[in-house]
């Protein structure tokens, strides 16, 4: 898990932030207690009553109980089980979905509701490098002048138009029937299985020559498919583009917003985190898979937990 | 027998599902679809300046002459073939526009009027209807000169052919028994006759036709309807199901730019860009709708709109004989109708109960749409 599959370098961030996050929450779920120690009320004997007469005193008194004691009870977490949602390449940041315990069940039930994925792309015009991102090794350079917004807008509208296509094939729906109609007016259709990646929707955000940046929706994509992606824009406008940086901004139901920063992974922070989203992913879950499976929707007790963005500043 | 056309690498294949890039030596401004063949026309001042393929067995594609024998032609064409104009200044006469219908077409030019040609056994083509006429292989191209002011606008029916002029009015000639003529008879017309009834005195900016209905657009943006109402096309304001006299269609859904008519179904576009069908078949709101009399409206979700891109909305509307096109902002084509033969090119043979985008290498520009075929007009990226 910790070099996650294969061994090349441009590995899945899954792998450190599994490991990191349990660490963090044992080790501060020992240090700090939150509640306040129990006492309990004990009789003992005193010795001889001041009054005299010789006759023991029962007094109460106040004892810790030692049933609270951290070396009794030992540490609050141990082998805390995480599982990571969708992957996240080294080389992009952005929101990323980590189950705790048995929010791992959670994991694959939002997997299988196929939420849509929204990415922050950013590209520059007049190179072409091997692997797509400017730390590749560089193949072409081209020049860019040509290059308008309008034309890029048009490439774009052509991108989303085949996806849209291709939307509808892959979500196996019949296309015959009245349900199928209703679910496109309402743009509901989507593949609910395995399918190529699939662009939803995809607009630029802005566009400075040579530097543009792209807001991608997505389904089913790897973050080296979105800078294919970046390549081929670049190659449909008669010019190259390579990928500056890849940012997740939100993943199904989970935003920029909900998502804890490298400095707030600790224990009180996750927990409040866990806390607010549970409403959100229950309802998504309860919408998309809705009478398919009951029981892990309602047993659930809080136990997703979301990480933080990681570095690439 | 069929000759080999000169592009003979290409197999012949009775289906063709998807877009298929025609090769032209011109470029294209004008296309019509009829009911087995196609015209296709530049504006070009060259003396060459409409092709024609397909049937030709009543000459709608005028006469083509035989390479194996002189003095016959051809019943069929197979590639897009020039058809040759009686033009009187062939170098600057431009032809402006195209329209086909079940076996007569007609070509508008700037300056020397419509030429029509083809079957004229009800007077579609504007001239005297003659006894037991042979129209294949036929030389004879009609020119129709007589309006009120110049023609800007030819649209062709089944069997009749309307013509609009620049002053707003509306002529008519050719089939009439379901009223198609709006003459107020049920005769045929065989000389090109000026329409009144609603639209007298209004200036029309637009007619549709394809089957046995009609449509008109004003300038204000109101829709007349005459013709054929048998699948509820105009019971809107009559129950009768032939109205010869154009009528006012009084719906309350802003104001019309554009109006299609198909075989069965009518739809017409909006001012803000929405599409409104009625009639009867395939409407294009799923498959439970397949009949109203009241124009209802294609949610523009279908045509991508959305609160991430909410600027798209449709530019143009066609029909064909059971399927409709429509065209948005973005250059996009949605065809959605009876897929006979796979004409509506969505690459599936199954008919298409709502719109659905047709992946077209370029930006569209314009379609024309046909019985079992559509031709688009693109511009590359």
């Amino acid at each position: 898990m910790r070099g996650g599959p294969g061994s090349s370098p441009c590995t899945s961030r899954g792998g450190g932030l599994v490991a990191r996050v349990p660490r963090a929450v044992e080790t501060e779920a020992e240090t700090r207690r939150p509640d306040p120690p129990r006492g309990r009320e004990s009789l003992t004997d005193t010795g001889p009553a001041p009054s005299g007469g010789g006759a023991l005193e029962l007094v109460p008194t106040r004892v810790p109980v030692l049933a609270d004691h951290p070396l009794v009870q030992g540490p609050r977490f141990r082998r805390l089980k995480i599982g990571a949602g969708h992957r996240l390449d080294v080389k992009a940041s952005g929101v990323f979905v980590l189950g705790i315990g048995h929010g791992n069940k959670l994991l694959t039930d939002l997997y299988n509701c196929h939420l849509t994925k929204v990415y922050t792309v950013g590209g520059l015009f007049g190179k072409a490098t091997d692997d797509f991102s400017d730390t590749g090794k560089l193949i072409e350079k081209t020049t860019f002048d040509h290059i308008t917004r309008e034309k890029l807008e048009r490439i774009l509208a052509v991108i989303q138009g085949t996806n849209h296509k291709a939307l509808l094939m892959y979500s196996n729906i019949d296309m015959k029937t009245q349900e199928a109609y209703e679910l496109a007016v309402k743009g509901l259709i989507r593949p609910m299985d395995k399918s190529p990646p699939i662009i939803t929707a995809i607009r630029c955000l802005q566009f400075a020559l040579p530097e543009f940046q792209l807001e991608i929706h997505c389904l089913h994509e790897t973050q080296q498919y979105l800078r294919k992606v970046v390549h081929e824009i670049g190659l449909e406008l008669k010019s190259s583009a390579v990928c500056t940086h890849v940012r997740r901004t939100r993943d199904g139901v989970f935003t920029l917003d909900d998502a804890l920063p490298r400095t707030q992974w600790d224990l009180r922070s996750i927990q409040d985190a866990i806390r607010n989203c549970q409403l959100k992913v229950e309802t998504e879950i309860e919408k998309t898979l809705g009478h398919r499976d009951n029981s892990p929707v309602h047993q659930l007790d809080v136990q997703t937990a979301e990480s933080a963005e990681g570095g690439h500043p | 027998s069929f000759v080999k056309p000169d592009a003979g690498w290409k197999k012949p294949r009775r289906i063709q599902p998807t877009p298929y890039r025609l090769e032209t030596e011109e470029k294209i401004s004008s296309a019509a679809c009829g009911y087995g063949f196609t015209l296709l026309a530049s504006n070009t001042t060259d003396i060459t300046k409409v092709w024609g393929t397909g049937l030709n067995k009543d000459s709608q594609l005028g006469f083509q002459r035989s390479r194996r024998d002189q003095t016959k032609g051809y019943d069929y064409v197979l590639e897009p073939s020039p058809i040759p104009l009686p033009l009187e200044k062939p170098q600057q006469t431009r032809v402006l526009q195209v329209s086909c219908g079940r076996a007569h077409s007609l070509v508008l030019t700037d300056s020397e009027g419509v030429f029509t040609m083809g079957n004229n056994s009800y007077g579609q083509c504007g001239r005297k209807v003659i006894e037991d006429e042979i129209y294949s292989e036929s030389y004879l191209i009609h020119q129709l000169k007589e309006f009120d002011s110049r023609v800007v606008q030819v649209a062709c029916g089944q069997d009749h052919s309307l013509f609009r002029t620049k002053k707003g009015s509306v002529y008519a000639c050719g089939w009439g028994a379901d009223g198609q003529t709006g003459l107020g008879h049920y005769n045929i017309t065989s000389v090109p006759t000026k329409l009144h009834g609603d639209i007298a005195g209004v200036n029309i900016i637009q007619v549709s036709s394809y089957g046995d209905c009609c449509l008109a657009v004003s300038d204000e943006g109101d829709v007349f309807g005459w013709g054929n109402s048998e699948y509820l096309q105009l019971a809107s304001v009559t129950e009768t199901t032939q109205v010869n006299v154009p009528r006012h269609l009084p719906f309350k859904i802003g104001k019309i730019k554009e109006a299609a008519c198909g075989g069965t179904g009518n739809a017409v576009l909006t001012e803000e860009g929405n599409i409104f069908v009625w009639g009867y078949g395939i409407l294009g709101k799923g498959p439970n709708l397949t009949e109203t009399a009241v124009p209802e409206m294609i949610p523009p979700s279908l045509f991508g709109w959305s609160d991430f891109n909410s600027d798209i909305f449709v530019a143009h509307i066609r029909c064909g004989l059971g399927q409709f096109a429509a065209l948005t902002n973005r250059g996009e084509l949605f065809v959605w109708g009876k897929n006979l033969r796979g004409c509506l090119g969505t690459g599936r043979m199954e008919d298409q109960y709502f719109p659905w985008r047709v992946t077209v290498p370029g930006e569209v520009v314009d379609v024309a749409c046909g019985v079992d075929h559509m031709v688009s007009l693109v511009k590359s990226f």
